[in-house]
């Protein structure tokens, strides 16, 4: 007899875990999922391409240095990475400065 | 009890379900109330499949024989240690305990992306639920492992190969492996759902990738060595298809591994990889079912499984779904980033996945053949060692090569004459191996003469890596060089700790290669006192005893050992007979010599009534490396998975941030 | 695009290999008669081994596992797996002979584990 009660008792249980933010919140501001729009997707995305080029241009002053990468390899190499990084900082910059506008312009 | 159990699988199905219709709802219309609804459930499903497997636990440890499960796979006298693994020693135990591993990692998964990545979380849960889905329905409706019965006075025991240490460990191993690769497949099918096809699903799925990888390979490592010195018929590996189906999954989450390094660093290879992790999953699928459903013994025999028409139903259902969204995404999948060279680092991966990739899918051929030549040519086939031995040098041995050469190469584009100048000190000793093993005899085998020297080289390649890297710090810091050799690593945990899972594999294969090409072989019938001779060793018997153990009656036959002039004591060797099973095994007696690595391996095949014993007697040059493999990997893999407490501060100030700022205008 | 070729390459090539005539034709009891050459021959122990398999043989019968049907007598030698007893399913590899009985190649005897968790192999 006990189990069934204790299986009883996890029913209840399991159901309280899932109506749980229904619960928590009866009526909410917004319902939405806070899913980032675009605006920080973009910007989110922007970043990451930052971290991606600059890590790559550290990636090859590190091999340059221990000596994976002969001089000629380097030079061959690394004026497209500067390139690269400089790009995504300016993309950076881009979005953020688009970012903040925008941000003003819905509080207005 | 077993209403309590039934019971709690019954809501893990609900609970299942409701995560896969309402997450999914959820997720496409974005409403956040029932998405946070649906990741609970897929919380608490983990909750209630743990009562259920408590609820199992319990009846072997209380010896509750109603429960038909525990009568069939334990007994009164079994040792507690196995009365707990009994639990996955048959069909409905290992499914519930796949169930487990399952809601416990999805449950962790989605907990801990729920900040990071909750685009992709919301899609993620109902792909879990369905999972989850599929395998409770299994538990409740077609194999469940609460059926009761009338008890009867004694269970029919577990079989005495499943009594040893290993049964303990194995199972449970190759399972966080096999189900954990759902992890990143459900991620990956997550990101194609939502639309965000760039890198965000392999960077929140980068540790459960190398944590459910290093399990599967452990896991491995442990059923060969169960093998090696439990069954003992003198091997490790026997290319049987239950062994094969966890080699294949492993050896798509090895290339899987490493092509995602690719997307990381180039952006490239999109489609390659969520192709490879969807390959990775559905081949740890197919591996469960091979194992479950003996169908590859006959086609016969999988008629007659319940349970095998529906897992095969699964493995389609998953591969239409992967195959259906990597279509519908395909546009936004491509990217324009190109091959530059063919001498680069990706060049290298490439080649590497290819090779692991092809002899993943050899395997599977060889592994399915039986089944598919009955379909088609109305026979039966089998394939032997041979095929799988001929394809794992072809595609192994070089992959072996690139092993050294890839992490030499520079990323985008690398010169012939640097890569030359690069390879010279690790090609040199190679070399130099090389004529040092043909004086000294390897020139017997040629693949294990070309093991060898490969592994010489990447060996060679690794030691030169750190060499360099530490004498860079140096030059950098002036630290001393444990501080720089220490900080090098730490700072670069990924690319060290990669560095040594690739000496792992390297040990492995020299393992390998001295085991199996240059082994030595002797056997014949031995009266008390005759001598067998073998590989530089002489064995004498001298003695044969017996006694009773807990559960069998062991017999064991003693026998001298001696190199040349030098005694190098007893080994044992014989067999146990089980009274409740009725069963025999082999127990084999082993030698190492740990200076060697190299073991003397005895078989006592049989025991004549008049004393006589035919011994079969290898030597196994090396093999011990193989297990010392296996704790570098796991020590290359810790050093990998190990958290960088700066970066982790780094990502989470980032997302903080964005949450912050997404927050403002949505709620105005 | 490279890698796809190079996989349909690979595909073909293996297609090719094993549809030449790669592996071995597993039959059962009831089929051996139809076969020439060498087979795995799969089915189950019936009755009382007798021999020794490491001396002149050890000689058993194997019934087909899922109908009743022929009989075929099998002489092995070699390494005898744990799980071998009356009852048990296996597969060995060899020829029929002329007078009917089927000699296998030494140590090509595979049991299959009945709780099918792992099957023993004693090949190597």
């Amino acid at each position: 007899m006990i189990w069934v009660v204790l299986a009883a008792v996890l029913a209840v249980a399991v159901v309280i875990v899932v109506a749980l933010p229904f619960l928590r919140e009866p009526a909410p501001a917004s319902d939405e999922l806070h899913a980032l729009d675009p605006a920080e997707r973009s910007l989110l995305d922007a970043e990451e391409a930052r971290d991606r080029a600059l890590a790559a241009l550290q990636e090859l002053e590190a091999d340059h240095r221990a000596g994976r990468i002969s001089d000629d390899d380097y030079r061959a190499v690394v004026g497209s990475l500067r390139r690269d990084a400089a790009e995504a900082l300016r993309a950076l910059d881009r979005v953020s400065a688009a970012g903040t506008s925008d941000a003003k312009a819905k509080i207005h | 009890m077993a209403e309590l159990g039934r019971a709690a699988l019954l809501l893990t199905l609900g609970l299942s379900a409701y995560a896969l219709l309402v997450g999914g709802y959820a997720a496409w219309r974005g409403r956040r109330r029932l998405a946070h609804s649906a990741r609970n459930a897929l919380i608490a499903s983990f909750f209630s499949t743990l009562v259920a497997a408590l609820v199992l636990v319990a009846g072997f440890l209380r010896d509750d024989f109603s429960l038909a499960y525990v009568a069939d796979h334990s007994s009164k006298a079994l040792p507690t240690p196995y009365k707990l693994s009994a639990f996955w020693g048959g069909q409905e135990g290992s499914l519930l305990l796949w169930l487990l591993v399952l809601t416990g990692y999805a449950a962790l998964a989605v907990w801990l992306a729920r900040k990071r990545a909750r685009d992709l979380v919301v899609w993620v849960t109902p792909v879990l639920g369905g999972i989850a889905l599929g395998f409770s329905w299994l538990l409740v409706a077609v194999s469940s492992p609460f059926d009761v019965i009338a008890a009867p006075a004694d269970g029919s025991g577990l079989n005495p190969s499943l009594q040893n240490p290993y049964m303990v460990v194995h199972p449970v191993a190759l399972y966080l492996g096999y189900v954990g690769l759902a992890v990143p497949f459900a991620f990956a099918m997550g990101a194609l759902l939502s639309g965000r096809t760039d890198e965000r699903w392999i960077v929140a799925t980068r540790r459960w990738t190398i944590v459910a990888w290093t399990a599967l390979g452990i896991g491995q490592l442990l059923g060969a060595h169960w093998a090696y010195v439990e069954v003992g018929w003198g091997g490790y590996y026997a290319w049987d298809p239950v062994e094969n189906a966890a080699l294949m999954p492993w050896l798509a989450a090895t290339a899987f591994l490493h092509s995602v390094m690719i997307q990381e660093k180039r952006g490239m290879l999109r489609v390659w990889n969520v192709t490879l992790v969807s390959l990775a999953f559905c081949l740890s699928l197919f591996g469960t079912f091979l194992t479950r459903s003996g169908v590859v013994t006959s086609i016969h025999s999988f008629s007659k499984s319940t349970i095998g028409p529906w897992f095969l139903g699964f493995i389609v259902v998953a591969v239409v779904f992967a195959i259906g969204m990597i279509w519908y995404r395909l546009p936004q999948l491509r990217t324009t980033a190109k091959l530059e060279s063919l001498v680069s680092r990706e060049a290298a991966f490439l080649y590497n996945n290819l090779l692991l990739v092809a002899l993943s899918l050899t395997i599977l051929w060889g592994t399915a053949w039986p089944m598919v030549s009955e379909a088609v040519r109305g026979e039966t086939m089998v394939v032997g060692r041979p095929y799988f031995d001929f394809f794992l040098r072809i595609f192994g041995l070089p992959l072996l090569l690139l092993m050294g050469i890839g992490p030499l190469v520079a990323w985008r584009r690398a010169s012939l004459r640097g890569l030359a100048r690069t390879f010279a000190w690790p090609a040199a000793v190679a070399l130099a191996t090389g004529v040092a093993l043909i004086a000294l005899g390897a020139g017997s085998s040629t693949p294990g003469l070309v093991a060898y020297t490969f592994s010489a080289f990447v060996l060679a390649s690794i030691v030169h890596e750190f060499a360099r890297g530490t004498a860079a710090r140096r030059a950098l810091t002036g630290e001393p060089i444990p501080t720089a050799f220490g900080r090098l690593i730490g700072r670069n945990r990924r690319r060290y700790g990669g560095y040594v899972v690739h000496a792992a594999v390297v040990l492995l294969a020299i393992g390998i290669a001295g085991s199996s090409a240059y082994d030595s072989v002797s056997e014949g019938r031995l009266a008390k006192g005759e001598s067998l001779a073998v590989g530089g060793y002489t064995l004498t018997y001298r003695s044969l005893g017996e006694r009773e153990g807990p559960n069998a009656t062991e017999v064991r036959a003693v026998l001298d050992v001696r190199r040349g002039q030098k005694d190098l004591g007893t080994v044992k060797a014989g067999k146990n007979a089980y009274s409740v099973e009725q069963q025999v095994s082999n127990e084999v007696g082993i030698r190492t010599d740990y200076l060697t690595g190299e073991d003397l391996f005895v078989i006592a095949e049989q025991v004549n009534d008049d004393g006589t014993v035919f011994f079969r007697i290898f030597v196994k040059p090396l093999v011990n490396l193989i297990w010392l493999a296996g704790i570098v990997f796991l020590l290359g893999s810790v050093i990998a998975l190990w958290p960088d407490a700066r970066e982790e501060r780094r990502l989470a100030t980032r997302y903080a941030n964005a949450r912050e700022r997404s927050d403002t205008p949505a709620t105005t | 695009m490279i890698a796809l070729s190079v996989a349909g390459v690979l595909a073909i090539f293996l297609l090719y290999t094993s549809l030449a005539g790669g592996g071995t034709p597993s039959v059962s009891p009831s089929e051996l008669s139809t076969k020439t050459g060498e087979v795995a021959l799969a089915g189950r122990v019936v009755g009382t081994p007798t021999g020794d398999p490491h001396g002149a043989g050890m000689r058993f019968a194997l019934v087909d596992i899922h109908k009743p049907g022929a009989k075929v007598t099998v002489l092995y030698k070699g390494s005898v797996p744990d799980m071998f007893r009356t009852g048990r399913d296996l597969v060995v590899t060899g020829t029929r002979q002329a007078d009917g009985v089927f000699v296998s190649k030494p140590g090509t005897m595979i049991t299959k584990c009945p709780s099918k968790y792992q099957a023993a192999d004693t090949s190597n």
